[in-house]
């Protein structure tokens, strides 16, 4: 037994040390927590993931910790996904809690948090990024109870699509974007397609825009093939196009980080890049924003308020990010036009053209 | 094998404990060391394991949720362990769980379209599950043949068959597979339809526990029956503890080599059919990721016993169940769970630093000798 006990003594040293070096990395425990069914809860469910994966799962949490300090939750809570079976029980075990709101992150919980809505009538439900209609597999949409944050990413690509035309000196751009089967990444494209035409139009110019989908592989895939992405953006490059916007995850990155290398102006997608990507900073046009925090934070302001919208869907901001390091590239009268543009759109004087979904 | 029932009686309960003592205690190191890490990482031990508990035993909804997560964890873990039991690892659970789930997918959602008519469940659920079964058992019976006929090594060709597999599947559910739904974004295939479905076992909304769950503890006891008490079985072990002997006793070691891997891939298939038939009516890429892998970790956990098997499953679904109301309670990160489980097997595969730290004699001539030659 006497050895026994020095054993674990040395397990224990051993642990001790340890704490020494990793300690303060993990957040302190969250003793705490109100009693959620009188206190103002919001509840946030990843996909898959984590929640500083610098994706969805990070922009989400964010506009949810957002709604705390702004004031507007008492609470605000998080559940990691760790396989997609739980989609049901994590979303359950905030519901139960009597949280208030409950946020879902990303395309892949669409129906568990349809389900979850039906279940839980007096939980209000929004999923980031889910695309909702009326059809056989969700006959009872819009519920009162569930909102979509969804985005016109046709008129981030748009705007993007109209700066990358009139910065071009050679009227060649190129996009490099994920499968065009889905939505969000086809009205990317088209949208920068649009763009660049509509400043074709405005100014005389002619521009070539070379747009290509990396659709010939999984859905498992086609997000994350940094290297295709930097070859595709390559031969772009190669036949004299000197603007790359590079749409899709992991794929678009490599076409970003491609452009930058060879130094031709990059344009990032989603979030502001320029904080993302740092190698391609100085390259770094631009970015189609599609900023979740924001948008998400309003609509749970929202929610409290009484005020939830009962469409099914909330569109959130479309924008692009600040210029930064490549801001001397950009003249006034581009920056200028880039205003209007944005400010067209968003009261609905310039149209993008884009239909939702690609026709068939 | 002949010996007196009482006999017999006191000495496997003897041998259980001899056999359950390591894991036991491998297990409780483990947890011990992770509650340190929860410690040093600034957390509280305590109301974490309490959250872990509460959340895999607490109410009757969460045992359902962990014998959920238990079911494939049985299954894969037979199927490892009858694999180890004829000296063969088979690293492809992963690859024929894909596979099984793959193909009981298909037959669930599209075999009705192909006949025309509606199939009764007794038909249509049996076919599904079966022809999940047989398509594990071919992908696993492959790297078998190749094993005993050519002499190639099991370890390498199932890691092969893996990719293979998996990359089968992310192209037929990509591809012709796909739910045609506009509104999927999703690899995944259409639901299957009713009649393939395996009901649940109680008629209670949102207790999502299943069928798929007795038919795999009573699988369990079919392996051990197997194993234990018939013919093939005996072959199998024998093979497995020395195939040279095995030969000169006039096994057909190549042939029951073959058996073992086709057996143990049907296992894993069933992993896959019953999740697709009895839990997610339809197959999606990303589902299962890793439990073929975590099979191996429970196969060595359970002494590649098949109801050893069940308690290890019983275990590692638990903790991945609990984890979410771990974290919900304390917010540390469910990945510790993961920690633990390295810990466990870290322990149950070099069970020496175990045996020293609590000062056990080895047993394992015993074992051995009750085992084989009957003492």
């Amino acid at each position: 037994m006497k050895k026994l006990f020095t054993v674990m003594a040395i397990v224990l040293l051993a642990s001790m040390l340890l704490s020494a070096c990793g300690g303060g990395a993990a957040p302190a425990a969250s003793g705490g927590a109100p009693d959620c069914t009188k206190a103002f809860c919001i509840g946030d469910v990843t996909d898959v993931g984590h929640v500083d994966d610098k994706s969805f799962n990070q922009s989400t949490w964010e506009g949810v910790q957002k709604a705390k300090t702004d004031g507007v939750a008492d609470w605000v809570q998080y559940i990691e996904t760790a396989d997609s079976k739980d989609y049901a029980k994590n979303i359950d075990t905030f519901a139960q809690a009597g949280y208030k709101i409950i946020v879902t992150t990303g395309f892949n919980l669409t129906d568990p948090t349809y389900a979850a809505a039906k279940k839980y009538p007096n939980t209000m439900f929004i999923g980031v990024d889910q695309f909702l209609s009326k059809d056989k597999d969700h006959p009872d949409w819009p519920l009162p109870n569930l909102v979509g944050l969804v985005y016109n990413e046709d008129q981030s690509g748009f705007l993007v699509g109209a700066l990358a035309s009139m910065m071009s000196k050679s009227h060649s751009i190129g996009g490099v974007f994920g499968t065009d089967a889905v939505p969000p990444v086809w009205r990317y494209g088209e949208g920068y397609r649009a763009g660049a035409a509509y400043e074709d139009k405005k100014n005389g110019t002619t521009t070539t825009v070379t747009n290509v989908y990396h659709s010939d592989v999984g859905f498992d895939k086609t997000f994350l093939d940094p290297p295709w992405g930097a070859t595709t953006a390559q031969s772009m490059i190669d036949k004299g196009a000197d603007v790359i916007f590079g749409g899709g995850g992991a794929t678009g990155n490599g076409a970003v980080d491609k452009a930058a290398a060879d130094k031709v102006l990059a344009i990032g997608v989603d979030t502001d890049q320029y904080y993302t990507l740092p190698e391609a900073d100085a390259y770094l046009l631009t970015s189609a924003m599609k900023p979740i925090p924001g948008p998400l934070a309003d609509l749970i302001k929202l929610a409290k308020s009484g005020k939830f919208p009962n469409t099914g869907l909330y569109y959130g901001t479309s924008g692009y990010a600040p210029y930064h390091d490549t801001a001397k590239l950009v003249p006034a009268n581009v920056d200028a036009e880039m205003q209007a543009l944005l400010k067209g759109l968003s009261d609905g004087s310039i149209k993008t053209g884009v239909p939702p979904v690609k026709p068939q | 094998m002949q010996k007196s029932e009482e006999q017999g009686f006191a000495k496997t309960l003897g041998q259980i404990r001899d056999a359950m003592l390591v894991p036991l205690l491998a297990i409780v190191t483990a947890i011990i060391l992770g509650g340190l890490t929860i410690w040093a990482a600034g957390g509280d031990p305590i109301a974490a394991y309490k959250g872990l508990i509460q959340g895999a035993f607490g109410s009757a909804n969460s045992i359902s949720e962990t014998a959920i997560w238990a079911t494939p964890y049985i299954f894969a873990g037979l199927a490892v362990a009858f694999g180890f039991k004829g000296g063969l690892f088979n690293i492809g659970a992963e690859g024929q769980i894909s596979l099984g789930a793959v193909v009981a997918a298909l037959i669930g959602y599209a075999l009705p379209g192909w006949l025309h008519m509606s199939i009764p469940a007794f038909i249509h659920i049996p076919l599904a599950v079966g022809l999940g079964m047989l398509a594990g058992a071919i992908w696993g019976g492959i790297p078998g043949a190749l094993k005993a006929y050519t002499g190639g090594h099991e370890v390498i060709n199932t890691i092969m068959m893996n990719y293979i597999a998996l990359n089968l599947t992310s192209f037929l559910l990509n591809g012709p597979m796909r739910d045609p739904n506009p509104l999927n974004l999703s690899a995944r295939t259409p639901e299957i339809a009713l009649s393939a479905r395996i009901p649940p076992l109680f008629n209670i909304p949102g207790m999502r526990v299943h069928w798929g769950f007795i038919f795999a503890l009573l699988i369990a006891v079919l392996i051990w029956w197997i194993l234990w008490k018939t013919t093939l079985g005996f072959e199998i072990r024998t093979v497995g503890a020395n195939p040279d002997a095995a030969k000169y006793a006039g096994i057909n070691v190549k042939r029951t080599i073959v058996i073992t891997m086709a057996i143990s891939g049907a296992l894993a298939g069933l992993a896959g059919a019953i999740e697709v038939t009895a839990l997610n009516y339809r197959h999606e890429l990303g589902f299962s990721t890793g439990y073929g892998f975590d099979a191996i970790a429970i196969a060595l956990l359970g002494k590649n016993n098949p109801y050893g098997v069940i308690l290890a499953a019983f275990l590692f679904g638990a903790m991945r169940n609990g984890g979410t109301r771990m974290q919900f309670l304390t917010q540390i990160p469910a990945d510790i769970i993961s920690v633990i489980q390295a810990l466990i097997l870290l322990f149950v595969a070099a069970d020496a630093i175990i045996r020293f730290i609590y000062r056990i004699r080895a047993r394992q001539e015993q074992v051995v000798l009750t085992r084989g030659w009957g003492g």
